[in-house]
Protein backbone atom coordinates (compact mmCIF):
# COMPACT_ATOMS: atom_id res chain seq x y z
CA UNK A 1 0.00 0.00 0.00
CA UNK A 2 1.33 3.74 -0.75
CA UNK A 3 2.35 5.95 2.10
CA UNK A 4 2.24 9.40 2.44
CA UNK A 5 6.03 10.90 2.35
CA UNK A 6 6.93 13.68 4.78
CA UNK A 7 7.75 16.90 3.42
CA UNK A 8 11.11 17.40 4.73
CA UNK A 9 12.26 14.23 3.48
CA UNK A 10 11.40 15.53 0.27
CA UNK A 11 13.04 19.35 0.63
CA UNK A 12 16.09 17.17 2.45
CA UNK A 13 16.49 15.48 -0.91
CA UNK A 14 15.78 18.50 -3.23
CA UNK A 15 18.50 19.93 -1.84
CA UNK A 16 20.68 16.98 -2.13
CA UNK A 17 20.20 16.27 -5.71
CA UNK A 18 20.99 20.67 -6.18
CA UNK A 19 24.12 20.47 -4.44
CA UNK A 20 24.81 17.34 -6.91
CA UNK A 21 23.88 19.26 -10.07
CA UNK A 22 25.60 22.32 -8.73
CA UNK A 23 28.89 20.02 -8.55
CA UNK A 24 28.37 18.82 -12.08
CA UNK A 25 28.54 22.32 -13.16
CA UNK A 26 31.53 23.68 -11.31
CA UNK A 27 32.95 20.19 -12.77
CA UNK A 28 32.46 21.60 -16.63
CA UNK A 29 32.76 25.02 -16.39
CA UNK A 30 35.70 27.78 -15.45
CA UNK A 31 33.54 29.72 -13.14
CA UNK A 32 30.34 28.44 -11.94
CA UNK A 33 27.37 30.87 -11.41
CA UNK A 34 27.86 31.61 -7.62
CA UNK A 35 24.27 31.86 -5.93
CA UNK A 36 23.30 32.47 -2.33
CA UNK A 37 20.32 29.58 -3.51
CA UNK A 38 21.44 26.03 -4.33
CA UNK A 39 17.96 25.44 -7.10
CA UNK A 40 15.04 26.54 -7.90
CA UNK A 41 11.32 25.33 -7.75
CA UNK A 42 9.07 26.36 -10.26
CA UNK A 43 5.35 25.33 -9.27
CA UNK A 44 2.00 25.67 -10.25
CA UNK A 45 0.35 25.10 -6.77
CA UNK A 46 -0.56 21.13 -6.38
CA UNK A 47 -2.83 20.25 -3.47
CA UNK A 48 -1.01 16.82 -3.29
CA UNK A 49 1.90 18.25 -2.60
CA UNK A 50 0.43 21.24 -0.68
CA UNK A 51 2.85 20.57 2.44
CA UNK A 52 5.97 20.90 0.56
CA UNK A 53 5.21 23.89 -1.07
CA UNK A 54 4.17 25.49 2.58
CA UNK A 55 7.34 23.92 4.02
CA UNK A 56 9.08 25.69 1.16
CA UNK A 57 7.89 28.87 2.15
CA UNK A 58 10.26 29.08 5.02
CA UNK A 59 13.35 27.65 2.95
CA UNK A 60 15.92 30.35 2.04
CA UNK A 61 18.27 27.25 -0.15
CA UNK A 62 15.35 26.53 -2.18
CA UNK A 63 13.99 29.78 -4.73
CA UNK A 64 10.14 29.18 -5.20
CA UNK A 65 8.90 30.49 -8.32
CA UNK A 66 4.72 30.11 -8.60
CA UNK A 67 4.23 30.41 -12.29
CA UNK A 68 0.27 31.23 -13.48
CA UNK A 69 0.47 28.22 -15.92
CA UNK A 70 2.14 24.82 -16.22
CA UNK A 71 3.65 26.20 -19.97
CA UNK A 72 5.55 28.99 -18.48
CA UNK A 73 6.88 26.61 -15.75
CA UNK A 74 8.36 24.34 -18.31
CA UNK A 75 9.57 27.17 -20.32
CA UNK A 76 10.68 29.17 -17.84
CA UNK A 77 12.63 25.72 -16.91
CA UNK A 78 14.58 25.76 -20.16
CA UNK A 79 15.65 29.16 -19.60
CA UNK A 80 16.82 28.53 -16.21
CA UNK A 81 19.01 25.48 -17.32
CA UNK A 82 20.44 27.71 -20.67
CA UNK A 83 21.61 29.96 -17.54
CA UNK A 84 23.15 26.73 -15.69
CA UNK A 85 20.60 26.62 -12.72
CA UNK A 86 19.16 23.56 -11.50
CA UNK A 87 15.46 23.37 -11.10
CA UNK A 88 12.30 20.81 -10.61
CA UNK A 89 9.08 21.79 -11.43
CA UNK A 90 6.10 20.44 -9.09
CA UNK A 91 3.00 20.17 -10.76
CA UNK A 92 -0.61 18.40 -10.90
CA UNK A 93 -1.36 16.01 -13.40
CA UNK A 94 -4.03 18.36 -15.26
CA UNK A 95 -1.21 20.63 -15.04
CA UNK A 96 1.03 18.17 -17.55
CA UNK A 97 -2.53 17.71 -19.79
CA UNK A 98 -2.75 21.31 -20.27
CA UNK A 99 0.94 21.74 -21.06
CA UNK A 100 1.80 18.86 -23.35
CA UNK A 101 2.41 21.04 -26.83
CA UNK A 102 5.56 22.77 -24.67
CA UNK A 103 6.29 19.25 -22.61
CA UNK A 104 6.57 18.28 -26.64
CA UNK A 105 8.61 21.39 -28.04
CA UNK A 106 10.31 22.34 -25.25
CA UNK A 107 11.53 19.77 -23.07
CA UNK A 108 11.45 16.28 -25.99
CA UNK A 109 12.30 18.50 -29.74
CA UNK A 110 14.09 21.08 -27.32
CA UNK A 111 16.39 18.32 -25.49
CA UNK A 112 16.26 20.37 -22.20
CA UNK A 113 16.58 18.24 -19.34
CA UNK A 114 12.94 19.45 -17.76
CA UNK A 115 12.03 16.96 -14.42
CA UNK A 116 8.56 17.30 -13.21
CA UNK A 117 7.64 15.77 -9.85
CA UNK A 118 3.48 15.35 -10.63
CA UNK A 119 0.80 14.88 -8.19
CA UNK A 120 -1.48 12.45 -8.48
CA UNK A 121 -4.88 14.15 -7.13
CA UNK A 122 -7.61 11.68 -6.26
CA UNK A 123 -5.43 8.61 -6.53
CA UNK A 124 -6.95 6.03 -4.75
CA UNK A 125 -4.84 4.15 -2.22
CA UNK A 126 -5.83 0.56 -2.95
CA UNK A 127 -6.29 0.98 -6.73
CA UNK A 128 -3.56 0.87 -9.27
CA UNK A 129 -3.27 4.09 -10.81
CA UNK A 130 -3.74 2.75 -14.26
CA UNK A 131 -6.88 1.51 -13.35
CA UNK A 132 -8.54 4.61 -11.28
CA UNK A 133 -11.53 5.60 -11.54
CA UNK A 134 -10.75 9.41 -12.18
CA UNK A 135 -9.21 10.02 -15.43
CA UNK A 136 -7.01 12.73 -14.37
CA UNK A 137 -5.32 9.90 -12.68
CA UNK A 138 -5.37 7.01 -14.77
CA UNK A 139 -4.11 8.85 -18.23
CA UNK A 140 -0.98 10.20 -16.72
CA UNK A 141 1.46 7.50 -16.76
CA UNK A 142 0.05 6.30 -20.20
CA UNK A 143 0.43 10.01 -21.30
CA UNK A 144 4.03 10.05 -20.39
CA UNK A 145 4.68 6.88 -22.24
CA UNK A 146 2.98 7.91 -25.37
CA UNK A 147 5.72 10.93 -25.36
CA UNK A 148 8.34 8.76 -24.21
CA UNK A 149 8.95 10.24 -20.66
CA UNK A 150 10.69 8.00 -18.21
CA UNK A 151 8.78 8.01 -15.20
CA UNK A 152 8.39 6.17 -11.34
CA UNK A 153 6.10 6.23 -8.62
CA UNK A 154 6.81 7.87 -5.20
CA UNK A 155 4.60 5.19 -3.27
CA UNK A 156 6.07 6.37 0.18
CA UNK A 157 9.24 7.52 1.88
CA UNK A 158 11.53 4.70 0.65
CA UNK A 159 11.38 6.11 -2.76
CA UNK A 160 12.70 9.11 -2.76
CA UNK A 161 15.78 7.98 -3.89
CA UNK A 162 14.36 8.41 -7.02
CA UNK A 163 14.03 11.96 -6.68
CA UNK A 164 17.82 12.17 -7.38
CA UNK A 165 17.93 9.08 -10.06
CA UNK A 166 15.04 10.62 -12.19
CA UNK A 167 16.84 14.14 -12.10
CA UNK A 168 20.17 13.02 -12.97
CA UNK A 169 18.29 10.87 -16.17
CA UNK A 170 16.72 14.06 -17.07
CA UNK A 171 20.27 15.70 -17.61
CA UNK A 172 21.61 12.02 -19.08
CA UNK A 173 19.27 12.03 -21.87
CA UNK A 174 18.92 15.38 -22.24
CA UNK A 175 15.18 15.37 -22.32
CA UNK A 176 12.25 15.48 -19.62
CA UNK A 177 11.48 12.66 -16.66
CA UNK A 178 8.95 12.18 -14.16
CA UNK A 179 8.06 11.25 -10.58
CA UNK A 180 4.60 10.47 -9.46
CA UNK A 181 3.62 11.68 -6.32
CA UNK A 182 1.30 8.93 -5.44
CA UNK A 183 -0.59 10.07 -1.64
CA UNK A 184 -0.78 13.94 -0.22
CA UNK A 185 2.66 14.27 1.04
CA UNK A 186 2.22 15.05 4.86
CA UNK B 1 4.27 53.51 -37.10
CA UNK B 2 7.57 51.58 -36.42
CA UNK B 3 9.12 49.34 -39.17
CA UNK B 4 10.26 45.91 -37.20
CA UNK B 5 13.41 45.57 -39.12
CA UNK B 6 14.37 49.46 -38.13
CA UNK B 7 13.63 48.51 -34.39
CA UNK B 8 15.93 45.13 -34.06
CA UNK B 9 18.55 46.92 -36.31
CA UNK B 10 18.80 49.70 -33.39
CA UNK B 11 18.51 47.57 -30.75
CA UNK B 12 21.06 44.95 -32.53
CA UNK B 13 23.76 47.95 -32.38
CA UNK B 14 23.13 49.02 -28.69
CA UNK B 15 22.48 45.96 -26.95
CA UNK B 16 26.22 45.21 -25.60
CA UNK B 17 26.03 41.71 -23.89
CA UNK B 18 22.20 41.18 -23.85
CA UNK B 19 20.78 37.91 -24.37
CA UNK B 20 18.01 38.21 -26.96
CA UNK B 21 14.81 35.94 -27.13
CA UNK B 22 12.91 36.36 -30.76
CA UNK B 23 9.95 34.74 -31.72
CA UNK B 24 7.84 34.12 -35.09
CA UNK B 25 8.26 37.38 -37.57
CA UNK B 26 11.35 39.09 -35.56
CA UNK B 27 13.10 35.61 -36.22
CA UNK B 28 13.94 35.68 -39.71
CA UNK B 29 15.21 39.38 -39.36
CA UNK B 30 17.20 39.21 -36.26
CA UNK B 31 18.88 35.58 -37.91
CA UNK B 32 20.71 38.57 -40.49
CA UNK B 33 21.27 40.93 -37.78
CA UNK B 34 22.68 39.11 -35.36
CA UNK B 35 23.69 35.88 -36.53
CA UNK B 36 25.81 33.65 -33.87
CA UNK B 37 25.48 35.79 -30.92
CA UNK B 38 23.45 35.40 -27.47
CA UNK B 39 20.46 34.90 -29.09
CA UNK B 40 17.57 32.01 -28.37
CA UNK B 41 14.61 32.31 -30.82
CA UNK B 42 11.33 30.42 -29.31
CA UNK B 43 10.45 28.57 -32.34
CA UNK B 44 7.81 25.44 -32.03
CA UNK B 45 6.32 26.53 -28.63
CA UNK B 46 4.69 30.01 -30.02
CA UNK B 47 3.96 31.70 -26.86
CA UNK B 48 6.91 30.84 -24.34
CA UNK B 49 9.07 33.73 -25.49
CA UNK B 50 8.41 35.48 -22.23
CA UNK B 51 8.72 32.95 -19.97
CA UNK B 52 12.03 31.99 -21.79
CA UNK B 53 13.31 35.18 -20.73
CA UNK B 54 11.93 35.27 -17.53
CA UNK B 55 13.90 32.09 -17.04
CA UNK B 56 16.95 33.68 -18.40
CA UNK B 57 17.31 36.44 -16.59
CA UNK B 58 16.69 34.77 -13.35
CA UNK B 59 19.79 32.49 -14.29
CA UNK B 60 21.73 35.69 -15.39
CA UNK B 61 21.01 38.48 -13.15
CA UNK B 62 24.26 40.72 -14.15
CA UNK B 63 23.15 40.50 -17.90
CA UNK B 64 20.00 42.17 -19.40
CA UNK B 65 17.47 40.19 -21.05
CA UNK B 66 15.02 41.33 -24.37
CA UNK B 67 12.09 39.74 -25.49
CA UNK B 68 10.79 40.30 -28.97
CA UNK B 69 7.52 39.14 -28.16
CA UNK B 70 4.37 39.40 -30.52
CA UNK B 71 1.16 40.50 -29.73
CA UNK B 72 -0.65 37.34 -30.85
CA UNK B 73 2.18 35.28 -29.17
CA UNK B 74 1.83 37.27 -26.04
CA UNK B 75 -2.08 36.76 -25.72
CA UNK B 76 -1.24 32.77 -25.86
CA UNK B 77 0.91 33.20 -22.35
CA UNK B 78 -0.58 36.03 -20.72
CA UNK B 79 -0.56 34.62 -17.75
CA UNK B 80 3.07 35.23 -17.89
CA UNK B 81 2.91 39.49 -17.17
CA UNK B 82 1.65 38.18 -13.82
CA UNK B 83 4.02 35.44 -13.28
CA UNK B 84 7.11 37.79 -14.33
CA UNK B 85 5.99 40.46 -12.21
CA UNK B 86 5.64 38.11 -9.08
CA UNK B 87 9.57 36.98 -10.18
CA UNK B 88 10.17 40.81 -10.45
CA UNK B 89 13.70 40.16 -12.36
CA UNK B 90 15.40 43.53 -12.98
CA UNK B 91 16.91 42.48 -15.85
CA UNK B 92 14.11 41.86 -17.89
CA UNK B 93 12.74 44.47 -20.70
CA UNK B 94 10.25 42.88 -22.63
CA UNK B 95 9.22 44.23 -25.87
CA UNK B 96 6.02 43.30 -27.54
CA UNK B 97 5.66 43.76 -31.22
CA UNK B 98 2.12 45.05 -31.72
CA UNK B 99 0.56 44.56 -35.44
CA UNK B 100 -2.74 43.63 -34.74
CA UNK B 101 -2.31 40.45 -36.67
CA UNK B 102 -0.81 36.78 -36.86
CA UNK B 103 1.11 37.64 -39.53
CA UNK B 104 2.82 34.27 -39.73
CA UNK B 105 -0.38 32.14 -40.40
CA UNK B 106 -1.96 34.75 -42.52
CA UNK B 107 -2.37 38.18 -40.94
CA UNK B 108 -5.60 37.08 -39.37
CA UNK B 109 -6.81 39.50 -36.78
CA UNK B 110 -5.69 38.44 -33.17
CA UNK B 111 -8.64 39.05 -30.55
CA UNK B 112 -9.26 42.35 -30.30
CA UNK B 113 -7.25 43.51 -32.69
CA UNK B 114 -5.30 46.75 -32.27
CA UNK B 115 -7.55 47.41 -29.29
CA UNK B 116 -5.66 45.17 -27.15
CA UNK B 117 -3.72 47.69 -24.39
CA UNK B 118 -0.47 45.41 -23.19
CA UNK B 119 0.69 48.74 -21.04
CA UNK B 120 -2.22 48.39 -19.26
CA UNK B 121 -1.57 44.77 -18.78
CA UNK B 122 1.58 45.06 -17.76
CA UNK B 123 0.84 47.83 -15.23
CA UNK B 124 -1.59 45.93 -13.75
CA UNK B 125 0.15 42.56 -13.20
CA UNK B 126 2.64 44.70 -11.51
CA UNK B 127 5.74 45.39 -14.05
CA UNK B 128 7.76 48.12 -12.72
CA UNK B 129 7.14 50.24 -15.74
CA UNK B 130 5.25 49.97 -18.96
CA UNK B 131 4.88 52.21 -21.78
CA UNK B 132 4.09 52.37 -25.74
CA UNK B 133 6.18 53.67 -28.24
CA UNK B 134 4.58 54.58 -31.85
CA UNK B 135 6.96 56.69 -33.54
CA UNK B 136 11.02 56.30 -34.65
CA UNK B 137 12.10 59.16 -32.89
CA UNK B 138 10.53 58.23 -30.01
CA UNK B 139 12.19 55.01 -30.20
CA UNK B 140 15.39 56.14 -31.24
CA UNK B 141 15.17 58.47 -28.07
CA UNK B 142 13.92 55.77 -25.26
CA UNK B 143 16.10 53.05 -26.73
CA UNK B 144 19.17 53.53 -24.24
CA UNK B 145 16.83 53.54 -21.54
CA UNK B 146 14.89 50.52 -22.31
CA UNK B 147 17.69 48.47 -22.34
CA UNK B 148 18.84 49.84 -19.10
CA UNK B 149 16.30 50.61 -17.07
CA UNK B 150 15.17 48.54 -13.92
CA UNK B 151 12.96 45.41 -14.82
CA UNK B 152 10.93 44.41 -15.89
CA UNK B 153 9.64 46.46 -17.88
CA UNK B 154 7.34 45.82 -20.98
CA UNK B 155 7.49 48.43 -24.26
CA UNK B 156 4.08 48.01 -26.55
CA UNK B 157 6.13 49.02 -29.99
CA UNK B 158 3.06 49.65 -32.67
CA UNK B 159 4.92 48.21 -35.58
CA UNK B 160 3.74 47.58 -39.72
CA UNK B 161 4.41 43.78 -40.59
CA UNK B 162 7.76 42.60 -40.91
CA UNK B 163 9.35 41.77 -44.17
CA UNK B 164 9.68 37.95 -43.64
CA UNK B 165 7.71 35.70 -41.54
CA UNK B 166 9.05 32.16 -40.67
CA UNK B 167 6.92 31.07 -43.44
CA UNK B 168 8.04 32.83 -46.30
CA UNK B 169 12.05 32.53 -44.76
CA UNK B 170 12.41 29.40 -43.09
CA UNK B 171 16.04 28.74 -41.97
CA UNK B 172 18.14 29.04 -38.63
CA UNK B 173 19.39 26.84 -35.99
CA UNK B 174 16.23 24.32 -34.75
CA UNK B 175 15.62 25.20 -31.34
CA UNK B 176 17.35 22.82 -29.31
CA UNK B 177 20.74 23.65 -31.47
CA UNK B 178 20.42 27.32 -30.39
CA UNK B 179 19.76 26.25 -26.36
CA UNK B 180 22.67 24.38 -26.51
CA UNK B 181 24.77 26.98 -28.14
CA UNK B 182 23.46 29.60 -25.61
CA UNK B 183 23.94 27.09 -22.58
CA UNK B 184 27.26 26.87 -23.79
CA UNK B 185 28.14 30.39 -24.63
CA UNK B 186 27.02 31.03 -21.07
CA UNK B 187 28.73 28.98 -18.73
CA UNK B 188 31.74 30.44 -20.74
CA UNK B 189 35.05 27.70 -21.71
CA UNK B 190 36.73 25.48 -19.30
CA UNK B 191 39.75 27.19 -17.77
Amino acid sequence: MPESIPASLIIDTLKDTFREARAWLAAEVAAPPRHPHLGWILSVPDTHQRTVLAALDKEQAIRVLTCATEDEATTTAAGLWMGGEPCVLMIQHAGLYASVNTLRGVAIDGRVPVFYMIGLLSREKDKDPRESRHSMVRYCEPLLDTFGVPHARLEGPDDVHLIPEYFRLARERRGPTAVLVGLETI
Amino acid sequence: MLKPEDVLGAIAAARGDAICVPTMTTAPAWRTLAPDDLSVTCVGFMGGASALGLGLALACPDRRVVVFDGDGSLLMQLGSLATIAGARPRNLTHLVFKNGVYHTSGAQDIPGGLDVDFVVMAKGAGYRNAYAIKEPNDFTRRLPTMLTEEGPVLVELHTGLAEKTPMTDRGGLPFHRQAETLRTKLRGPRG
